[in-house]
């Protein structure tokens, strides 16, 4: 008895042994407050999500990293114990890639990037096909013709995301124009709050946006306009006035990444080629006031009565069209793009000819803007 | 003199070394025992707090030498800044007089075709410069116009913000970013070298220190120093003597600014490699510097040792964050009562607390 006790211990202690070895501390690098309501807070509403979830990981995370100190926490979370770490701005890029090759047993990912090594891989959730979703509803709302976008920084990621936007909105009204402004932060309410006026003074009455607060929706509620929510579910601040708008599944990438690990998939050797360009179709990105309602059911009745004459679809209505187009890109064969040709530029130069899609290399460095953008456009090509 | 109870309150002009000491040392003591319910707040236990804090920091030489590191630019700012305030030249701009040696050090580094062995020094140079210019713009409204030296300098901090952001977003963005706003990285030529297993640039830290004691040197044995005491102390007595102004302000503010200039240029050049956002260059050194130089009374050698402690406060705030998993408003927090501490105690250095009886209070008075 007291042998076959000993055997069972010594499995137990054999099998313990083995499942700690394959235990994963996953550091977390965010470079804003987690209580943003935007990027870093998505990232880690996801981190909670996945620590959760398996029993073999553990998470820790640092808030409000500079990007120039990336290197200095890399190196305390694994002086920590983290075996893996995921670093989230586009400015920790050469930083991480440094750590990884002076950490080659530490398995690095890092977001938004597109520099990878043996142990570094990126990874990124985009945005673009819920934009255009927002926009062909927006373009329906409007009765003005004109629809206010308040944006961060003029970069390809917010450019994509305006002209993919005004794609949508010139689909069901080709006259409509989306007038955009700039205001050089990712984070500002203040700055989003005058943005916000100065497009209302100019008679814009739908809005969309890409700054992490829901300053946007709350001003253009007081006034009683609709707008589309960004990153964070934004139907509670408004719930008469928020259509639809773009959420993030962070948690889906980490999920499939740190399995991938767990299951031995993804060493510390082959992830070179591993990058995550996650969109609908892998559940990465969601269109929604708030997860699970895609379409406000206050808006249901004026997007259905709102009908378009789509080339290949004949007429339909606005509300029909966004689920035609949604099941589209979100079914894994994806069979519609947004930026499908022909699309010219606001120049009038054709950007995409008939019957291409773009490549991801030109969706991540898209400088140009479509028809129908309004205002300035700083790098335009 | 202030009496309270039996107790007198006398001021002190000269604290010696051992009171000053003592006091810092006890301020912080003090702080951490306030900021203590705070950590025992977000469950976890001050005592263990601070031992990790410790070990975490002196425990090695790579963690510790993130203190140097973070020290340089506050060295190189404060010693500039002391200058300053000697004269009575309220120099806010460090943070704006980094940042021009920053941008002018990136244009050296990415678009002036010369020789790999000159990069760096062109570099230092053109940073001190781009610095001193920066400096003496305030300078010379002050004297020629009369402008508030705290308001300008202070604004035009944000004035080079913005040329930084528009050079990042604009003429100097570079091709191999995909788009976004920043300039290509410098080329290996254009890149300070590290001690071994840091990050610590040991070319601009040698320089911080050098300099801080050129600058201690003029200011105690040259004619330009006593002019610029005399300026700080006795602007009448400085006017009588027939000392100009223009001369000796301008001077100590292509000082001032181009010491800025140069921590900018080995931030650049020694932690980021290229130019981005302005908040992620500078991190508010320029501004922790006016702390850094108040705290060493205007000596440039003691700016070397204030600087440190800002650099130990900086590193220990960083370790706080990453290995408690606090908040970073913890780390505020924390950073904010070692502060407020040291600024606070730092008038008993000058008050000496005594007992004494009624009678002699009145008779040491009618004798001085």
């Amino acid at each position: 008895m007291k042998r076959i006790l000993s055997v069972v211990l010594a499995v137990v202690a054999l099998g313990a042994l083995a499942f700690s070895a394959e235990k994963i501390k996953a550091g977390f690098i965010y470079v804003g407050p987690i209580g943003d309501y935007g990027w870093s807070h998505a990232h880690d509403v996801a981190r909670r999500i996945v620590d959760e979830k398996f029993d073999w990981l553990e998470t820790v995370y640092v808030e409000s990293v500079p990007e120039g100190e990336v290197e200095t926490y890399i190196d305390q979370l694994v002086r920590q114990g983290c075996n893996v770490i995921f670093t989230t701005s586009f400015g920790f890029m050469d930083g991480t890639l440094a750590a990884a090759q002076r950490y080659p047993n530490v398995i690095f990912a890092h977001a938004s990037g597109f520099k990878r090594w043996a142990n570094m891989a990126t990874y990124m959730a985009d945005f673009y096909q819920v934009y255009y979703l927002n926009g062909l509803m927006a373009g329906a709302l409007t009765k003005t013709g004109k629809i206010g976008y308040v944006a961060a920084f003029p970069i390809p990621e917010v450019k994509r995301h305006i002209n993919a936007f005004t794609i949508g909105v010139r689909t069901v009204n080709p006259n409509a124009e989306v007038h955009v402004r700039w205001i050089y932060e990712w984070f500002n309410p203040a700055a989003a709050k005058e943005a916000t006026e100065a497009l209302i003074a100019e008679g814009c009455d739908v809005f969309a946006f890409t700054e992490d607060s829901p300053t946007v929706v709350q001003v253009a509620a007081e006034k009683g306009l609709p707008s589309f929510g960004h990153y964070s579910p934004m139907y509670d601040f408004a719930p008469d006035y928020v259509v639809s708008g773009q959420i993030v599944h962070w948690e889906k990438i980490y999920e499939d990444f740190l399995v991938k690990i767990h299951e031995g998939l993804y060493t510390n050797k082959n992830l070179a080629h591993v990058d995550y360009w996650w969109l609908l179709a892998q559940g990465a990105v969601e269109v929604g006031a708030k997860p699970g309602m895609v379409i406000n059911p206050k808006y249901e009745e004026a997007l259905k009565a709102k009908k378009v004459n789509v080339p290949g679809l004949g007429e339909v209505s606005v509300y029909d069209l966004v689920f035609i187009r949604l099941n589209q890109m979100a079914d894994p064969g994806i069979t519609y793009d947004p930026f499908q040709g022909p699309v010219y530029d606001r120049k009038g130069q054709l950007v995409v000819p008939e019957g291409m899609w773009l490549s991801y290399d030109s969706l991540i460095t898209m400088e140009w803007a479509v028809a129908g953008v309004v205002g300035p456009w700083p790098g335009e090509p | 003199m202030k009496r309270i109870g039996p107790f007198v309150l006398e001021r002190k002009l000269h604290p010696s070394r051992a009171t000053v000491f003592g006091i810092s040392v006890l301020s912080v003591v003090v702080a951490l025992l306030v900021a203590a319910p705070v950590f025992a707040g977000y469950g976890v236990s001050p005592w263990k707090a601070y031992e990790a804090i410790g070990r975490g920091i002196f425990g090695s030489w790579p963690s510790f030498s993130e203190v140097l590191r973070r020290a340089i630019p506050l060295i190189l700012c404060g010693v500039g800044l002391t200058l300053a305030f000697r004269a009575q030249f309220w120099n806010i701009g460090a943070e704006g007089q980094l940042l021009a040696g920053a941008v002018a050090a990136t244009g050296v580094a990415l678009f002036l075709p010369v020789p790999d062995g000159l990069k760096l020094p062109l570099m230092f140079l053109f940073g001190f410069l781009a610095g001193a210019i920066w400096g003496l713009i305030p300078a010379l409204l002050r004297v020629k116009l009369g402008v508030n030296d705290v308001i300008s300098t202070l604004m035009l901090n944000y004035v080079m913000a913005y040329i930084v952001e528009w050079l990042v977003h604009g003429p100097w963005k570079g091709p191999t970013m995909r788009g976004f706003a920043y300039t290509d990285a410098f080329p290996l030529s254009a890149r300070l070298s590290y001690l071994p297993a840091t990050r610590v640039h040991w070319l601009t830290l040698v320089l911080g220190v050098v300099l801080a004691f050129i600058v201690a040197f003029v200011l105690a044995r040259t004619k330009l120093g006593y002019e610029i005491r005399v300026v700080g102390q006795n602007p009448d007595a400085a006017r009588y003597a027939g000392i100009s102004f223009t001369a000796v302000l301008s001077l100590v503010m292509i000082i001032s600014g181009g010491l800025a200039g140069l921590a900018g240029v080995g931030e650049v050049a020694g932690i980021h490699w290229r130019l981005r956002s302005p908040s992620h260059i500078s991190m508010n050194y320029g501004y922790t510097a006016i702390i850094v130089a108040w705290l060493a009374r205007g000596s440039p050698v003691a700016a070397i040792f204030t600087a440190l402690l800002f650099g130990l406060i900086f590193a220990a705030g960083d370790y706080m964050k990453t290995v408690l998993g606090l908040p970073f408003q913890i780390t505020g927090v924390f950073n904010g009562l070692i502060l407020f501490f040291l600024i606070g105690f730092d008038l008993l250095m000058f008050w000496r607390v005594r007992f004494a009886q009624k009678e002699k209070v009145w008779t040491s008075q009618a004798g001085s």
